[in-house]
């Protein structure tokens, strides 16, 4: 059992440390590099597009064991008065005893250009990216919000 | 693990990149906030410093997206606490 119990913290250690590393990683996306593409040129014009993007993660795990179980009854008094006089650690009675864990993780990450540098021989401009989609998301819910006071505001008018 | 170990909000300039005679410096603001257990890093540009012919210029770059996202939702927040101030008044005129 002890062996079960060594082999059992040794793969936990290791998870945590992978766990760990791969929140390091995650921590990469912090630098520019990650945001500015590579440089792309065509017909004398260069291109670096730049996006935003966000990431996120989060892991949990637990662990729990058990050397030996000793069921209730007159017994279990003896051994610890024993243990006491003793100090040792007392010997299992009963049966069964193991060792269990689990853990889990999940995580996002999102990206959107913004603009685009374009490098030319007349000099540089940086060029906006607009998200139609995005935008066209917030316009239909702020007209169904609109909508939603309006109609609030005539059942209110209706009532006096 | 402090407060200023986990919540980071800072500009961060990047490698420059050469393009002919062009020298692009990126800029970023990094803002993240990390916990033991895991973390969340939103990183977004700000403006590329650009060099050319020894004169140095520095060309923000603007989320048009956000801006009208934003503006979008500002609008119907006005809204609504017009309506929330147009109702009140209709419960103390009765």
């Amino acid at each position: 059992m002890k062996d079960d119990a060594a082999l059992f913290i040794k793969e936990s250690t290791s998870n945590w440390k992978e766990s760990t590393g791969l929140i390091d990683k995650l921590f990469a996306v912090a630098k520019p590099g990650a945001i500015f593409g590579e440089p792309v040129s065509d017909n004398g014009h260069t291109v670096i597009t730049a996006s935003e993007v966000h990431v996120g993660m989060g892991v949990g795990y637990g662990s729990g064991g058990a050397e030996g179980f000793s069921p209730p009854g007159a017994e279990e008094k003896e051994v610890e008065e024993e243990s006491e006089e003793t100090e040792e650690k007392p010997a299992s009675t009963g049966y069964g005893s193991g060792y269990g864990g689990g853990g889990g993780g999940g995580g996002f990450s999102a990206g959107r250009p913004v603009a685009a540098i374009i490098i030319e021989p007349e000099g540089v401009r940086v060029e906006p990216i607009v998200d139609v989609t995005k935008l066209g998301l917030a316009f239909v819910t702020v007209l169904g919000s609109i909508f939603f006071m309006g109609s609030r505001m005539a059942k209110a008018g209706k009532r006096r | 693990m402090s407060l200023k170990d986990s919540v980071r909000y800072e500009l961060v300039t990047g490698e420059p990149t050469t393009v002919d005679d062009t020298t692009i410096t990126p800029e970023t603001r990094v803002l993240s906030v990390r916990w033991p257990n895991g973390g969340w890093v939103w990183n977004r540009p700000v403006a590329v410093v650009v060099e050319q012919e020894g004169q140095i210029e520095r060309l923000p770059i603007v989320d048009v997206t956000r801006v009208a996202q934003i503006s979008l939702y500002g609008f119907s927040l006005f809204i609504a606490l017009l309506t929330l101030i147009a109702s009140l008044g209709l419960r103390r005129k009765r």
